[in-house]
């Protein structure tokens, strides 16, 4: 047994400690968060850059999906954690205001932007600075900042963590459809940042701080479950893969072309997509692995591909030396 | 109008009927923006009615073991205390809650990695990801967890303006180790961000609004080396950054340092015609304050 091996056999020990005799892994979630499908469909849609026919292929990737979406207010997540000039950390303004127009054409009757920044509380600086400023001003969209709203004690219906209870942004409340908008990147602490983890930016800052350290101190990958079983509203994911990062992210990575756009409202299905294109191995990633027992699905069996096939865009995204082994593709 | 006036009325029209104000016009009241507001119109004089209501909603939600909660709708003590001790600490009739919250903020630390976490990482012979002093105990946002740059500013701040109401010893021993612990989390080159100055060998930036609170908190060390290279990082940041958080912390760190301001007052009035903050209240009153005589409030 390695070092490795004898971390992973002595921290899965630590975890059902509580549980030790029980002879089946115990459920950790309530009846009420099971929200698996039998299957999930997911696509990939080409797209080389943020300039070309984007509004064009984002309207197309949502219709595939066939969402009613007639007086629903949708609330975009895009992922706007930091700002570096040289880097590639957030969701590109053109994404988001290409989603704007398309929710709003497909009938929304309001088309919200909200984001709670991990790192810096400084939202003006960051919309300003990202380009995301301009585009809610020209589209009139209203922007919320999710660190300050006012907020709601919600009680988790999953027990990855101790938390049992968090508060949540009002806002939240009242929307009808979430739609997660990460960039497609490699994370040092978590293995890879998409659809789920992006919910991090939900939990406010004013409560927890910045960064986000009551979530990391809880475990990053139980918390990323916890909050995702506990949200109030259904939920679409569009990522972006046009530009990604891999190696040191979610900050300080290089950019890596990805060349793609991935749509679907399973945002299991869509990360571990998301991760395959990136050839990293979704069911070693343990926070997929803990969703998918109950949010969605992960293996290449029960998500059915559409637009784009998987293997015509894999790019080997780079990864940290510690997560080597998720680089090991299974099927 | 100019934009001091402007900054103001939108302000004055953001006061909840409660008293306080939320994060932007129209949310509940929280602490921190009933803070900086009210210390903001005191600043200006002549809004006594405002300002007495504000006041009175800062007093009527200190609990009973001398903290402040996040805001009205929230139960429990949080970080923003500190801010409420910083609003309050002027006032004469209000000693007996200075009092009871200094000896709760006393009783405050932030949390170390437990034994455990750290045997394992001992034992993975892995690279460090960060590299910092978990030893140093400042304050954390929220209990039982790791402490931060900017609430340990907060707390060092609202500690030295009211250190004339409690034991001086506890009181030193406890700011002392504050600021190693903000020296300790110093980006390279000066300044910092919210507490982590590189992730792996890759240097983190710092951000200008934490720098200046963190040199306001420091601000009776400023021959240190460390204040004299983070002023210049700061002066640095602030020629590319707009943002009437930004800017506003800025401008008081600047007074309370002696330096000039006025190329920073013009970038913010034409920061504030762009985008006039969002309407976030605390950008609002800093900016205020930043613009005004707003500085003597964080002076120690």
């Amino acid at each position: 047994m390695n070092r490795r091996q004898f971390l992973k056999t002595t921290a899965a020990a630590a975890s059902v400690y509580p549980f030790l005799g029980a002879c089946e892994q115990p459920i950790r979630w309530e009846k009420s968060a099971y929200v698996k499908a039998k299957s999930s469909r997911v696509a990939i849609l080409a797209a080389d850059s943020y300039a070309n026919g984007l509004r064009d292929t984002i309207l197309r990737g949502i219709k595939l999906f066939q969402m009613d979406l007639t007086g629903k207010r949708v609330l975009l997540k895009p992922n706007l954690v930091e700002f570096d000039p040289k880097g590639v950390i957030n969701t590109h303004a053109a994404v988001i205001e290409a989603a704007i127009d398309s929710f709003r054409s497909l009938g929304a009757r309001e088309v919200i932007v909200a984001e709670g920044p991990g790192h810096r509380r400084d939202n003006e600086y960051l919309l300003t600075a990202s380009g995301l400023y301009d585009v809610i001003r020209e589209h009139r969209v209203r922007y919320v900042d999710l660190n300050s709203d006012d907020v709601h004690l919600t009680k988790l219906k999953s027990s990855y963590t101790n938390l049992k209870e968090l508060y949540l942004p009002e806002t939240l409340y009242n929307a009808d459809l979430l739609v997660s908008m990460p960039k497609l990147k490699t994370h040092h602490w978590a293995g890879v940042t998409l659809s789920l983890k992006n919910m991090f930016g939900v939990v406010p800052g004013s409560v927890y701080g910045w960064p986000k350290n009551a979530l990391h101190w809880a475990g990053i990958n139980g918390s990323i479950v916890d909050i995702n079983s506990s949200l109030p509203i259904p939920r679409f994911a569009i990522v972006d893969g046009i530009v990604g990062m891999e190696g040191n992210g979610p900050l300080q990575g290089q950019a890596k072309q990805g060349g793609v756009l991935i749509f679907g409202p399973d945002l299991v299905a869509v990360d571990a997509t998301a991760a395959r294109l990136m050839t990293i191995e979704p069911r070693q990633i343990k926070y997929l692995t803990h969703a998918a027992e109950f949010l969605g699905n992960l293996g290449h069996e029960e998500i059915e591909q559409i637009g784009e096939k998987l293997d015509s865009h894999q790019k080997d995204f780079r990864v940290i030396d510690k997560f080597t082994y998720l680089k090991k593709l299974i099927g | 109008m100019n934009m001091l006036e402007a900054a103001t009325t939108l302000l004055s029209r953001g006061q909840n009927s409660d008293g306080g104000w939320g994060s932007v016009a129209g949310k509940g009241s929280n602490t921190e923006a009933t803070a900086l507001a009210f210390l903001a119109l005191r600043s200006l004089g002549g809004h006594d009615i405002a300002t007495q209501k504000a006041g009175q909603w800062l007093a009527e939600r200190q609990n009973p073991d001398g903290s402040w909660p996040l805001s009205g709708m929230m139960k429990g003590s949080s970080w923003s205390t500190a801010l409420a001790l910083i609003a309050l600490s002027d006032s004469a009739d209000q000693r007996d809650r200075i009092v009871k919250a200094g000896n709760w903020v006393l009783e405050q630390e932030g949390s170390k990695p437990g034994i455990l976490a750290n045997l394992i990482l001992a034992l993975s012979f892995e690279k460090k990801i960060v590299h910092l002093n978990e030893d140093l105990i400042g304050w954390s946002w929220t209990p039982h967890s790791f402490s931060w740059v900017e609430p340990t500013s907060y707390f060092i701040l609202a500690l030295k303006k009211i250190k004339s109401h409690l034991p001086a010893k506890p009181v030193q021993e406890r700011v002392e180790q504050g600021e190693l612990m903000i020296y300790d989390r110093m980006c390279e080159g000066g300044g910092w961000n919210y507490g982590n100055a590189a992730v792996y060998d890759d240097r983190l930036w710092p951000y200008p609004d934490i720098t200046a609170i963190a040199l306001i908190a420091l601000q009776d060390r400023r021959e240190r080396k460390e204040n004299q290279s983070s002023l210049r990082a700061l002066t640095d940041m602030a020629q590319n950054t707009g943002s009437g958080l930004a800017l506003g912390w800025t401008l008081l760190c600047l007074s309370i340092y002696g330096q000039d301001g006025a190329e920073l007052k013009k970038r913010l009035e034409q920061q504030f015609v762009k985008t006039k903050f969002l309407g976030e209240t605390k950008a609002l009153a800093l900016s205020v304050l930043g613009l005004g005589s707003g500085a003597r409030y964080f002076r120690v």
